[in-house]
């Protein structure tokens, strides 16, 4: 468990020094929300409400890959990925600690961009925000348990930035049919159905699972 | 004990193996200390510590940050404390507040010999560790390897400065193909000595385990 | 020979080519049910398409098991053996995979007129083919053995959760089918019954023997590879004599 703080801790204080992985997402975020207002007709709100969380998704999905593509990045720089599988402890507490920290970030860049893309669009976002908040963490513990496992490996392999979104992408469909459904729904609705949470809950807590177990192969030379 | 070979005999990964960072293909690995024995790999890993070519540090974090850090990784108690005696006992105790990424080369050394020893580990594992430095700083890691062999630890070094090698070990193990070849004396490593050892384990073309 | 490059022995060369007869057979009794088969009256000849897109699906299923199946065996026993066994179950898989997608839309566009839709089952399989990519691809920019095969082995547990999940997603949430529901006995015309039934054999077996060669292949491979690699000629070179 302290294994996991502290790599919690440790991500976190070298993001707040250096803060490249959430600016370059959100940035990035940002942009996709542009192109998705210039490349979609002018249509009036209703029509993009419909469309509103596909789109708000695929923007999250995208930050994602850039954040998570540079999640790695640092523990390769002096091979401190090596002095982490030293750990005596058990090794799924190094993904937990490393995932837990993706969420996060990935959760901040989601705010800030749903806000971003509740200006652009003009939709209401802030009535329901307190399901959608749960939805977007749903989605993003999904997101963040696999994308940490695979960019694990990802990191260690030729064409890193090209893999990760292949392994990946087929990885999140579960995920995203829950978050995009359930966003819908507490956009319409004011609030995410329980087949949507549930969802959500058995898909995450299979992923996790596999990543606590298959991660101690990962960190093997 | 200084482990020696060339290129590709399996020096690295010898040490690697030990440390738990990679799985063997076949065959297998037992630590003793004392007669007791580690339950389980994980355990395992807290006896040995290790220092490769590169150093583990996360150069955002500070000296001691990145002690603290092992620390906490390693399971160790109160990680604040010993990072800071360990920082003494490398001498850091003036940078223990600057970003590692700061260091030069030898100062960054230094920092990852005591990451490495920060749980208290029995066995230290060191690969390449003289590379790269001058010969103060040499001096000074030799130094401080005698001391930690004297505090009773088991020293494991690979290393091709065979000058080093006959300072500090007590016994040599030379490596080739994957296999040891020799056990000798730690006095008597020299180089005509170890190209003697080369050609006649090639020539028996079948090493002695 | 080492123990590493083992795992394929005599009993399974002899399957292997026992199986290998045996496809022989069922091709030929396969192609003559097909053929003479009668002709569906509301969809025509095209329906016949079914008669090998429907059987595939046990080679593309049965494909990913194997290589799951074979990586955590793999993780677990650290026999290389397993792991060529997931790559040969992936190569295999991924052939009859790709020959499904590629027939099912030849069976739609023939009969509604449309190449695609986002039915549940059409739906999966695409997804099981990219999964299947996924991993072949892991697999090349791999670098090192056993890396490559643990790799491979975590991420076939993952695929092998992913499968069933989706299904279970896609038929919850919604699946607009044109896929022919329930190819029970009663549903079917006369006739119909065998082609489907031989054909489920017939694409079994071959699956079986695909497999089956293709991880003889890989373990002939492995063995070469591990005879060429000689220590002591490479030390020699390091040294200089």
């Amino acid at each position: 468990m302290r294994v996991l703080a502290a790599i919690l801790w440790k991500d976190l204080v070298t993001e707040w020094r250096s803060r490249d992985r959430v600016v370059a997402m959100l940035v990035f975020s940002l942009l996709v929300v542009m192109v998705f207002h210039f490349a979609l007709p002018d249509g009036t709100g209703r029509e993009i409400a419909t469309h509103a969380p596909g789109l708000l998704w695929v923007a999250f999905v995208f930050a994602a890959l850039i954040g998570l593509n540079r999640a790695f990045a640092m523990e390769l720089e002096n091979d401190a990925l090596a002095g982490l599988a030293l750990t005596p402890m058990d090794r799924g507490w190094v993904f937990m600690g490393k995932a837990l920290s993706n969420v996060l970030l990935i959760g901040i860049a989601q705010g800030l961009t749903a806000a971003a893309f509740a200006l652009v669009f003009d939709i209401d976002l802030l009535s329901s925000a307190g399901s959608l908040a749960l939805v977007f963490l749903l989605g993003t513990l999904g997101i963040s348990s696999v994308g940490t496992l695979f960019s694990a490996m990802a990191a260690r392999t030729r064409f890193r930035e090209v893999l990760l979104p292949i392994l990946l992408l087929p990885a999140l469909f579960p995920v995203l049919a829950g978050a995009v459904e359930g966003t819908m729904e507490a956009i319409r609705d004011g609030g995410a159905s329980f087949a949507s949470i549930q969802l959500l809950l058995v898909v995450d807590g299979i992923y996790w699972i596999i990543c606590f177990i298959g991660f101690d192969f990962v960190l093997d030379e | 004990m200084a482990v020696l070979g060339p290129n590709g005999a399996g020096k690295s990964t010898l040490l690697r193996i030990l440390a738990g960072l990679a799985r063997p293909t076949a065959g297998s690995i037992s630590i003793r200390r004392g007669g007791r024995e580690p339950d389980g790999r994980g355990r395992a890993r807290a006896w040995v510590g290790f220092a490769g070519h590169t150093t583990f540090l996360y150069p955002e974090l500070t000296a001691r940050e990145n002690l603290v850090f092992q620390g906490r990784v390693q399971g160790v108690v109160d990680p604040g404390l010993r990072a800071d005696q360990l920082l003494e006992e490398e001498g850091l105790t003036a940078v223990a507040d600057r970003r590692a990424g700061s260091f030069s080369r030898g100062m960054a050394q230094r920092l990852s010999i005591a990451r490495a020893l920060v749980q208290d580990p029995p066995l230290l594992l060191l690969d390449e560790p003289f590379t790269g430095l001058d010969r103060r700083a040499g001096d000074r890691l030799s130094e401080r390897l005698q001391r930690l062999r004297s505090e009773g630890r088991t020293i494991l070094l690979v290393t091709h400065d065979l000058l080093r090698a006959s300072e500090i070990a007590d016994t040599a193990l030379v490596l080739l193909a994957g296999r040891i070849v020799q056990q000798a004396e730690g006095s008597s490593i020299e180089r005509a000595a170890l190209e003697t050892t080369y050609a006649e384990a090639l020539e028996s073309e079948v090493p002695t385990e | 020979m080492t123990a590493e490059t083992n795992g394929f022995g005599p009993v399974a060369t002899r399957t292997r080519t026992a199986s290998g007869a045996l496809l022989g057979v069922l091709l030929i009794a396969y192609a003559y049910t097909v053929v003479t088969a009668p002709i569906d009256a509301t969809q025509g000849v095209i329906q016949k398409i079914l008669y090998v897109h429907v059987p595939l699906a046990y080679g593309a299923y049965l494909g990913f098991v194997v290589t799951a199946l074979g990586g955590a065996l793999y993780l677990w026993k650290a026999d290389e053996k397993w792991d060529r066994l997931a790559v040969s179950g992936a190569e295999v898989g991924v052939i009859f995979c790709t020959l499904m997608l590629v027939t099912g839309p030849i069976w739609a566009r023939g009969t509604w007129g449309k190449w695609w839709s986002w039915d549940p089952r059409l739906t999966v399989t695409l997804l099981l083919w990219f999964v299947y990519l996924a991993y072949l691809l892991l697999r090349n920019f791999s670098e090192g053995g056993s890396r490559t095969a643990r790799f491979a082995g975590v991420y076939g547990l993952v695929g092998a959760a992913l499968i069933p999940l989706n299904y279970f997603v896609i038929e919850i949430f919604g699946g607009r089918g044109m896929h022919p529901e329930n190819l029970e006995r009663g549903s079917l015309g006369e006739g119909m019954g065998m082609p489907f039934v031989i054909g489920n054999l017939t694409l079994f077996v071959a699956f079986a023997y695909l497999l089956l060669l293709r991880w003889e292949v890989e373990t002939l491979r492995a063995r070469n590879l591990a005879e060429s690699v000689d220590p002591v000629a490479l030390a020699r070179e390091e040294i200089g004599t």
